[in-house]
């Protein structure tokens, strides 16, 4: 059960960060309530105010154009699963979207929660991550965009202000055509760790199979404190040929775990997770790769999902 | 960290808002606290005690009921976001006397123990057909990620649920092993 | 008896409570709701060991709306302490809290946010005290003690004679010896030995245990309970409140699931002690969490030395066996005994020497669960057997044959003699694997096989009603957990009293209506209270045949029953004097008396009924435990399995159960039993394991403890049954539900073993545990 709370259902964004900026910390903002309201339940949190953002109209808008791709922070998971254009301009968020959680909590929870609530274990927090996402801001000093790598700061820790709303994320369009794998692995309920991988490939003579990659992309999510993503790893890949991937998956692997910094803890021990960082970086790179090559590589390994 | 006691000091009881909901076909006038859990609501207050609670995390499914025909967590979705909204809960599968096809299938197929986890699995089912007429063994495997059953093994569950899909007809996309 | 064929037991009859379970009808005990109930809530122990100095209850105590706030300290107007074995546990802890989790205080207030306010405002001082995590901490010389010696329970039979260790952490200590196994192993042409574990795991029934609790105006106490055996809790209650048998009732509603974590008083006490403090009914429901901190599994630590000859034939085992029982003893004693005595399992074994201690550490109190202490030894005998077969280049599926107790051959002296064909369930087993073909590339197979025992001595009592109208009422404690108690003891007296299932209704278990059942567990009840059933249905059977023949001058033998009618069939019968047998050739009956027309006769009037009773109480006998099983739980499984080796990600790929049952009354409700036995084995086996640092329990939520979901099923998985009418049940069933869960984790581990060379000694084999073994071979 909830101790008790006054529920507020401001009109406007600026409404709502008026009644933030009035309440403090009594408040906190509230769309899904799949996260808050379970830290509530716990004792965890005790917010005497909860600011409903789901009335803000427009909030929950997805909408694809030359700025890239524009997810409102009160989309549910099961909206971008299902979104057109996200289809059309991201497909591997789409797929990501489709294994948050479960169905349930796809049907309620949003993306803006997701991000803004910063569980070290969210797997769109490390999908936006690699794609170069922002998050846009709104306060009553005005619209902020910050890269999704500067507003999480560390576990249940963001950059947003107090008064301060997540009104969107916004991917932008990737270094030509973008071939990405997103695969988490783990027995539990959040998963152990999540890899995605974000290829931008420069086709030649028109033909799939040809390109390079001009652009690279990885983030490692659940093994740090927050998603982080591997330059060292990232930079073995820029320049390869598509075909030619699989010869340097052993070193991007190597790089990607070198760079991870894991923790032991009830997911596993540190030697464990740095291990599945190489296993899976390779193995997400190796969906990528095919995906730049225009098909579809292995799709199951145990325990794990392939977005 | 403010407390309840503090509460109480502030300024008495939360107010509480009269809401209209459909619930199963019939309408209802309520009177809910901005924290009263639907779960509550449905159990206490409509008595309608199919919904049930079990792990009160969203992981388990034993409170799910479909706001709207999405399935959601009732013991973790506020009462106030179903107003205005139609709610469906296990007592209102059946038609009168007439089982809803997945509760017969359930019967059928030996797929109910304990019972405790069965409101939930018919809810979400429904839920899963409705959108997905016929769904792939792996479809169903996906979407009962988040229903727990500890007696059954799922093994007649699923099949309860795809033979279901099944009888209904359409041409199966990806069939059944 | 009539040699008719069987028209409801052995046939696949609907449960009889599915139509309310699938409706949302049912009604568990955190459904009812009894007026002017009050709600309660508990404050538990942060520490894992702890002096409780002091617990303030004034504030909670001055809030409007409680009505009564309750700490150890107050319990001066009662027996404050319970326990099946040892009346260890305090309802509310006394001076000392022993476990993270144990009751420290408790509240009942007019609902429950006032309940969960008043909580807030209880202050309790504690003072930390050392404690004792783990078996080693726990068996440690000069260890810190979890208690101090208590008085034992009296209730049962095979708990009259506990053995604690003064001074030490060990609260019951079984030993069992036959021939010299210390010279058999010294001679043996094989030895080999290991040590394995077993995790804490917790049963996670999906409905939390709960317990509503009324005292009325004569001061009887009724409690509504989500418990296995009523009859063990009105016992606790009874001492508990110096009252009489007679004025405590217990109301068993459907429990959302038990696996013997509903077994023996564990909420009740305390809603009765709210409910006596608050002058009203008191409502008490765990969460989910708090089942975690109520009761558990047993972990074990397993010690096996196995001595065979050349050819393969077993010698001698020798067993210590070390068993986390948690802060409270519970049933634990009797799980260490009971199950250390078929630690030797399916198998004949000349020399044996078997030795194991309930040890107490202060966590969660480990009790009953499904399987009672046998998964725990079979981890460990299972997997030495596969070893030793590796040793002797032998095939495990014939090892182990060649071993197996023989149909009829004695299992101890004194004790029942083997009722079933393990050959023939490893057999059909191994054939459904395919053990003998080989295995497709990248999967391993291994078997195990496992006996066990049932409880003994036990009592069933039963009574069937024969009303006016010809439809039928079995009272029986039996209680309804999912297993399809009800429908088979419906299916039972169904057919001894050839009524339709229709017109057979089973009443929900309650001490007041229901007669005496010792408990529903130990895979007895279709067996035990089966037997009950059916002779209290025979009784009423015999007196239908009476009143017929008293009254038409008939001899018995002309008489017999059919379709809720007794049949008369003509003077001069057919051959045999076969008397109402349906099947071609036989002639109609020359008279047809329909129930209600022969309780017409017998009372004079519409009205009236009778009442037949049975009685299944085997008693005390020589066997060393001092009760003779009533049948033995013969199973089998064989597992194939796939492994990521990258990952150590294990997955089982097909998995085959076969169970020896004597008789399915209900072939698909077994199946459905078995399937989740399964299941629930894979728990233990791949998954579950609760966590304790510092004596903190980590994962004692869903978001953190990890049970099977439906993606975990193995892509096949049949569950069979071997049928040989053998047991001593009804009409040759025998008990089933624990057994098929036994052999899942060797089964698994022995798989792995073949498959990938790599054999691990603990569970859950998870993917980090079984990659550690594979780097560990590769730089081994």
């Amino acid at each position: 059960m909830l101790r008790p709370f006054a529920l507020h259902r401001p009109a406007t964004a600026e409404e709502a960060c008026a009644l933030l900026g009035r309440l403090g910390d009594d408040a906190v903002p509230y769309a899904g309530g799949t996260e808050l309201l379970l830290l509530m339940k716990e004792g965890l949190l005790r917010p005497r105010h909860l600011v409903d953002l789901k009335r803000i109209p427009g909030l929950d808008a997805i909408a694809a154009g030359g700025g890239g791709l524009l997810v409102g922070a009160t989309a549910t998971h099961r909206a971008v699963e299902r979104s057109a254009p996200v289809a059309a301009a991201c497909p591997v968020l789409a797929s990501v979207a489709r294994h948050v959680a479960n169905v349930r909590v796809r049907n309620v929870g949003t993306v803006g929660g997701n991000l803004a609530f910063a569980d070290p274990h969210s797997d769109l927090a490390t999908v936006f991550l690699a794609l170069d996402a922002t998050v846009a801001l709104v306060s009553p000093r005005g619209r902020r965009e910050l890269p999704v790598g500067d507003f999480v700061r560390g576990p249940w820790e963001t950059a947003r202000e107090a008064d301060e709303v997540l009104v969107a994320v916004v991917v932008p369009p990737g270094l030509g055509r973008v071939a990405a794998a997103y695969v988490k692995f783990g027995v539990h309920e959040r998963p152990t760790l999540g890899i995605a991988v974000v290829l931008g490939v420069e086709d030649r003579d028109g033909r799939a199979g040809a390109g390079r990659v001009a652009d690279a992309r990885i983030a490692i999510g659940c093994v740090n404190p927050r998603p982080a993503r591997a330059p060292d790893a990232e930079a073995r890949l820029r320049g390869c040929g598509v075909g030619d991937l699989e010869d340097v998956a052993g070193a991007v692997a190597e790089r990607a775990a070198a760079s991870a910094d894991p923790a032991d803890d009830l997911h596993g021990s540190a030697d464990y997770k740095r291990e599945m960082v190489a296993v899976f970086t390779r193995r997400a790179l190796r969906a990528a790769a095919a995906r730049a090559r225009g098909g579809e590589g292995p799709a199951r390994y145990a325990h794990a999902v392939l977005a | 960290m403010s407390g309840p006691a503090d509460d109480r000091a502030a300024g008495g009881a939360p107010a509480a808002e009269a809401i209209e909901l459909v619930v199963n076909g019939r309408r209802h006038r309520v009177a809910v606290r901005s924290h009263d859990l639907l779960l509550d609501v449905l159990r206490d207050r409509l008595d309608l005690k199919g919904a049930k609670r079990s792990c009160d995390a969203q992981v388990c499914g034993a409170c799910t009921v479909l706001v709207d025909g999405l399935a959601v967590s009732a013991c973790t979705y506020l009462a106030v976001e179903a107003a205005g909204r139609s709610v469906l809960t296990v007592e209102g599968l059946a038609d009168g006397d007439r089982l809803h096809p997945l509760q017969q299938a359930f019967v059928d197929h030996g797929a109910v123990q304990c019972g405790f986890c069965t409101s939930g699995m018919l809810l979400s089912a429904k839920a899963l057909l409705d959108e997905q007429p016929a769904p792939s063994r792996v479809d169903v495997l996906h979407h009962l990620r988040g229903s727990l059953c500890r007696c059954t093994g799922y093994r007649k569950i699923v099949e309860a649920i795809l033979a279901v899909a099944g009888d209904a007809g359409h041409g199966g996309r990806g069939g059944r092993p | 008896m009539s040699a008719r064929p069987l028209r409801h037991v052995g046939r696949s009859v609907p449960r009889v409570d599915a139509l309310e379970k699938v409706t949302g009808r049912a009604r568990y005990v955190t459904d009812l709701v009894v007026p002017g109930m009050a709600h309660a809530k508990v404050r538990r122990s942060p520490h894992p060991h702890a002096r409780v100095v002091h617990v303030d209850l004034s504030r909670a105590r001055a809030l409007p709306g409680v009505f009564a706030a309750l700490g150890g300290a107050d319990l001066t107007w009662c027996d404050p302490y319970c326990g099946p074995a040892f009346r260890d546990r305090p309802v509310l802890a006394i001076d000392v809290a022993r476990y993270e989790g144990e009751p420290v205080a408790a509240v009942a207030a007019v609902d429950e946010a006032t309940a969960a306010e008043a909580l807030d405002l209880v202050r309790v001082d504690y003072e930390a005290l050392p404690a004792v995590i783990s078996l080693e901490e726990a068996l440690r010389p000069g260890a810190p003690l979890v208690h101090v010696g208590e008085p034992l329970a009296g209730h049962f039979a095979d708990l009259a004679s506990l053995r604690p260790e003064r001074g030490t952490n060990v609260c019951h200590r079984f030993s069992y010896a036959r021939g010299d196994a210390a010279a058999a192993l010294a001679g043996a042409h094989l030895v080999v030995e290991d040590a394995f574990e077993f995790p804490r795991v917790q049963h996670y029934a999906m409905e939390p245990n709960a317990a509503v609790a009324a005292w009325d105006e004569t001061g009887g106490l009724t409690v509504w309970a989500g418990t296995q055996n009523p009859y063990s809790v009105r016992v606790e209650l009874a001492k508990m409140f110096g009252a009489p048998l007679s004025r405590i009732r217990i109301v068993v509603p459907h429990l959302g699931g038990g696996f013997g974590s509903k077994t023996y008083a564990k909420l009740e006490p305390l809603a009765a002690v709210l409910a006596r403090a608050a002058g009203r009914p008191v409502r008490l429901a765990a969460s989910a969490a708090e089942a975690f901190q109520t009761v558990r599994r047993c972990g074990a630590r397993v010690r096996v030395r196995v001595g065979l000859a050349r050819d393969g034939t077993l010698q001698a085992v020798e067993c210590r066996a070390d068993y986390d029982m948690g802060a409270y003893a519970d049933i634990g004693p009797r799980v260490v005994q009971k199950a250390t005595y078929t630690a030797t399992g399916p198998y004949r074994v000349p020399h044996v020497a078997l030795d194991a201690r309930a040890v107490y550490t202060n966590t969660t109190p480990g009790g009953a669960f499904r399987g009672f202490g046998v998964p725990q030894l079979a981890w460990a005998l299972e997997s030495l057997l596969d070893v030793a077969a590796d040793r002797l280049d032998r095939d495990p599926v014939d090892l182990r044959r060649q071993n197996f107790l023989a149909h009829g051959e004695e299992f101890a002296p004194g004790d029942t003699p083997i009722d079933g064909k393990f050959e023939e369930s490893l057999g059909r087993a191994a054939e459904a694997i395919r053990w003998t073909a080989a295995a497709p590339a990248g999967r391993g197979r291994g078997v195990s096989a496992m006996l066990k025992a049932s409880i003994a001595p036990s009592v069933s009592e039963a009574i069937v009603r024969l009303h006016a109208d010809g439809s039928v009422t079995v009272l029986a404690s039996t209680v309804e957990m999912g297993q399809g108690a009800r429908t088979a003891l419906a299916q039972i007296a169904a057919e001894v009293l050839a009524v339709g299932m229709d017109r057979v209704g089973v009443a929900p278990a309650d001490t007041a209506v229901t007669p005496y059942d010792q408990t529903t567990s130990s895979s007895r009840s279709t067996t035990l209270t089966g037997r009950a059933v059916q002779e209290a249905a025979a009784d009423v059977r015999e007196q239908l045949l009476r009143i017929v023949a008293d009254h038409l001058g008939v001899p018995a033998r002309r008489l017999a029953l059919d379709d809720g009618a007794v049949t008369v069939d003509a003077a001069d019968g057919g051959p045999g004097g076969a008397a109402g047998q349906a099947g071609a050739g036989a002639a109609p009956p020359a008279r047809r008396l329909a129930y209600p027309e022969v309780l017409a006769l017998r009372f004079g009037m519409s009205g009236g009924e009778l009442i037949g009773r049975g009685v299944v109480a085997p008693g005390r006998t020589r066997a060393p435990l001092g009760g003779s099983t009533p049948f033995w739980e013969v199973a089998v499984g064989a597992a194939e399995v796939s492994l990521d080796e990258a990952t150590g990600a294990l997955t089982v790929e097909r998995y085959v159960s076969v169970a020896d049952v004597g008789r399915a009354v209900n072939p698909l409700i077994l199946e459905g039993q078995d399937e989740g036995a399964v299941v629930q084995g894979l728990g233990h086996t791949l998954f579950e394991e609760m966590t304790y640092a510092d004596g903190h329990l980590l994962n004692g939520t869903l978001l953190a403890y990890r049970v099977p979901r439906a993606d975990d099923v193995p892509a096949a998985l049949e569950c069979r049954f071997t049928e040989n009418g053998d047991g001593s049940g009804p009409f040759g069933a025998k008990g089933a539900g624990e057994g098929s869960l036994i052999p899942v984790s060797p089964a698994v581990g022995n798989a792995l073993a073949r498959l990938a060379g790599i054999r691990l000694r603990e569970l859950p084999l998870s993917p980090e545990r079984v990659w550690r073994a594979l780097r560990a071979r590769r730089r081994g």
